[in-house]
């Protein structure tokens, strides 16, 4: 059995801010997309094209630092497949977000292959390490759970805020949420509907991308196929959850990175199989008791004539 | 006057037709002018090519003396000429002030500076005495103070030269005249005002002078609306004499048709239907009118099925009905409903399909294992068609495709074909020109005369006094009055509509 000892408690939540992080930062992006009007449910695909790019380019270059910039340009690149299709060529956003998890899924074992040999999984790449100096894990409680997070943890806290800022501060962010809300409006003041949306779907794709790189390149150290698992259409549904804000992305991730955490641990007690469930079943209540009363921009998917 | 807008020889032609031919336009300053026609006459097209929206196929377009050429509509926004769109373009869900400001925001470095924006919209409410609360969200808004947050757009953006596309068209009566007051006020302020429209009593109130276009040519443009009656205009307007004003009175009325008795409908707590009661005869039109809002959405739904009511007893010919919409249908009862594009139209569908939406199961549209009947719903989509005078190419047409007025025609082509013996009719021709208006009135009168019993709900006053032969007036779920059409005057009714019952009753 498990003894409940602080020591537990501090793994507990250390683990659940881990499992947050990949969570935390593929929604924040999907807020971006969303807020622009274009649906997020390419995030699974951007994710997990980050993951892969990420340990592709610390393995090439020997810096976690460029890993880090691979897995973020890659998700735009794989983001920018979704806008391209669904802003100009007017595909439904649900349909181009799908060809991006198929296209990923199936591009990054075949490259795996190509690029490593191997199939499964790739080479371990040097990492990042925890950010643990004395003065953080002198701290009581809050010290030994911080110390075990890397700078990931720590760039994707700043970027709640700052997305959180740019939202909903600056004028880019209101414009950006007007066309969201209403592309014909936003057109009929003079903005430029399409390049708001492609900087949404382009940020929900760098957000994601890094999100991934977490998951790899920060977890790992080495990419494994199909690792992100689902996590970027957990993403989607804790963007719902959140009502399409940075901070309300976090709560709704730390809700189910705490679920994530549960489970690895409780693996020992309960049948595992049983126990893997959780983060899934947790999405399934979401959906339907987490919901309600929540409604998406009411641009979404929506096309202005030029 | 001094002179701020000037077009010349402005033609436009689209693929197949000419939508302007050779047509001149001027705009002096601080006027209202009103720009009359009807749908398809080319006043809207005009308008775009002064705003921005399209180019003319020739012709030159001078604002303050200087010849121009707007590439966008953000180009004529710049100068000063803005556009209230018919459609609102407001977003919901943000605040009046975001809604005013987004896209021209104060602030700086790039962050917006609400403060600032509050006190500048807050300072243009109280300048106009537009009195509407600038933190609301513009979805707690009615339509009326809705299209005022347009104005205020309009206004923060410094406009001189205002274009407003059909204003009143989703308005009630008394949001019109509060719309005139603040159109006035505008004027009075010195902007100029172009409002795009075909009612011709709106014109005469308001216009300082009236422009008419009639099939893409200018016909007048120098009426004053002082010196004309609706008739002459409406004459100008159509090239005909039409006459919206005769009453046409029933002459075989009937024992009662439809009953309704203790028709009470909750909604959010609150009994948006009160215990109403009412019977229409055959052969009559029973009218309701009131202020939009006052429970006539839940009446109608509740008379068509549409809606579960808390207690009615509804009698057709003596004949109980209950269920759902369907059964309605089939028990003779027809439905043109309030919105036709949200409730009586598919809109992505075609003429013929839409002409037997909701009878589509009768055999002569359907055999018996449920396959539709290709050839007879063509046959009757086209006869319908001619029939109802619909305007299209053919019946494959999509509804997107027709006028207003042209989907009307669906609506009641096909309530109207399947001979109801009662029919609830809700704002027959709203957002439908003259001539449509005519027609439908007359379809209604020579369905009445067949000893149909219609019961006609709308807001548009005059519609409800020139058709009902008896009238009753709805407000707040209760029906306050029944008169004669003519017992009353339009001020008594407007005070009956408004919860002034009491006051009159007291006399």
């Amino acid at each position: 059995m498990i003894d409940f000892d602080t020591g537990l408690v501090i793994s507990i939540l250390a683990s659940t801010l881990r499992r947050t992080v990949p969570l935390l930062l593929a929604a924040t992006g999907g807020a971006f997309s969303m807020r622009s009007g274009v649906i997020d449910l390419g995030l699974e695909g951007m994710m997990l094209a980050g993951s892969f790019f990420s340990v592709m380019g610390a393995w090439m270059t020997g810096s976690p630092w460029m890993g880090l910039l691979f897995g973020v340009v890659f998700g735009i690149v794989f983001s920018m497949l979704h806008a391209v299709m669904h802003i100009n060529y007017k595909v439904n956003g649900s349909i181009s977000g799908m060809a991006v998890n198929l296209l990923a899924a199936a591009m990054t074992p075949l490259l795996l292959t190509i690029v490593y040999g191997l199939s499964g999984k790739s080479e371990i790449v040097t990492s990042f390490s925890n950010f643990d100096p004395d003065w953080l894990m002198g701290i009581p409680f809050l010290g030994p759970i911080l110390g075990s997070q890397n700078v990931i943890f720590f760039i994707a806290m700043a970027l709640v805020i700052i997305s959180w800022i740019f939202m909903f501060k600056t004028t880019l962010g209101l414009r950006m949420r007007m066309v969201g809300e209403n592309p014909h409006a936003a057109s009929a003041v003079g903005l430029n509907v399409k390049a708001y949306k492609y900087f949404g779907v382009a940020m929900s794709g760098a957000l994601a991308g890094l999100g991934g790189a977490y998951l790899s390149l920060g977890q790992m150290g080495m990419f494994v196929k199909d690792m992100t698992a689902g996590r970027g259409y957990i993403a989607v549904v804790i963007n719902a959850f959140g009502r399409y804000n940075p901070f309300g992305a976090l709560a709704g991730s730390a809700f189910f990175g705490f679920f994530d955490a549960l489970q690895t641990i409780f693996q020992s007690v309960f049948p595992s199989q049983l126990v893997m469930m959780t983060p899934y079943v947790v999405t399934i209540l979401v959906i339907v008791f987490g919901l309600k009363g929540g409604r998406s921009p009411a641009g979404t998917g929506k096309h202005v004539e030029e | 006057m001094v002179e701020i807008v000037r077009m010349e020889k402005i033609t436009k032609i689209y693929p197949g037709t000419v939508a302007l031919d050779k047509v001149d336009f001027f705009l002096n300053e601080g006027e209202i002018l009103s720009l009359l026609g009807e749908n398809g006459a080319g006043k809207s097209t005009l308008m775009k090519i002064l705003y921005g929206l399209t180019d003319p196929t020739s012709g030159d377009v001078y604002y303050h003396g200087e010849k121009i050429n707007f590439r966008r509509p953000v180009d004529a926004i710049e100068k000063g000429i803005c556009m209230v769109h018919q459609h609102f373009m407001l977003v919901p869900a943000f605040t009046v002030t975001e809604n005013i400001i987004a896209g021209s925001e104060p602030g700086k470095n790039g962050f917006v500076d609400m403060r600032r924006a509050r006190k500048e919209v807050r300072d243009l409410i109280s300048q106009f005495k537009f009195n509407i609360d600038p933190d609301t969200k513009v979805e707690n808004l009615s339509v009326g103070e809705q299209q005022r947050v347009e104005i205020l757009k309009v206004l923060y953006r410094k406009a001189d030269v205002i274009i407003l596309d059909e204003p009143t068209a989703v308005l009630t009566p008394q949001e019109v005249d509060d719309l005139f007051v603040i159109l006035r006020r505008l004027r009075a302020e010195g902007k100029s005002i172009t409002i795009i429209t075909h009612k011709l009593k709106e014109t005469i109130a308001l216009a300082d002078r009236v422009m008419i276009l009639r099939d893409g040519k200018l016909i007048r443009d120098d009426v004053d609306p002082s010196k004309v009656s609706t008739n002459q205009l409406s004459e100008m307007m159509v090239g005909r004499e039409v006459d919206l004003q005769e009453r046409r009175p029933a002459k075989n009325i009937g024992d009662v048709s439809l009953h309704v008795e203790g028709l009470t409908v909750e909604e959010d707590g609150k009994k948006k239907v009160n215990n109403v009661s009412l019977d229409v005869k055959a052969g009559e039109i029973l009218g309701i009118a009131g202020v939009e809002g006052n429970g006539q959405t839940q009446l109608i739904e509740a008379l068509t099925g549409l809606r579960r009511v808390d207690s009615m007893e509804l009698l057709l010919n003596g004949e109980k009905i209950t269920g759902a919409s369907d059964g309605f249908l089939r028990a003779g009862i027809a439905h043109v409903p309030e919105d036709r594009l949200s409730m009586g139209l598919v809109k992505e569908m075609s003429i013929k399909e839409n002409m037997i939406l909701g009878y589509h199961r009768e055999d002569d549209c359907c055999d018996r294992r449920g396959v539709l009947k290709r050839k007879e719903i063509n046959d009757k989509g086209n006869r319908l068609k001619d029939q109802f005078l619909v305007k299209a190419p053919n019946v494959d047409a999509k509804i997107d495709e027709l006028s207003g007025g042209n989907q009307q025609k669906v609506v009641i082509a096909r309530a109207f074909s399947h001979n109801p013996k009662a029919i609830i009719i809700a704002h027959p021709t709203r957002g439908v020109d003259i001539g449509a208006m005519e027609y439908i009135h007359q379809q209604m009168i020579e369905l009445r005369d067949k000893g149909a019993a219609i019961l006609l709900i709308s807001a548009d006053l005059d519609e409800v006094k020139t058709l009902s032969d008896r009238l009753l007036i709805m407000f707040e779920g209760e029906i306050v009055s029944e008169t004669m059409p003519g017992e009353l005057t339009d001020i008594e009714m407007g005070l009956l509509m408004t919860g002034g019952h009491s006051m009159i009753e007291g006399e």
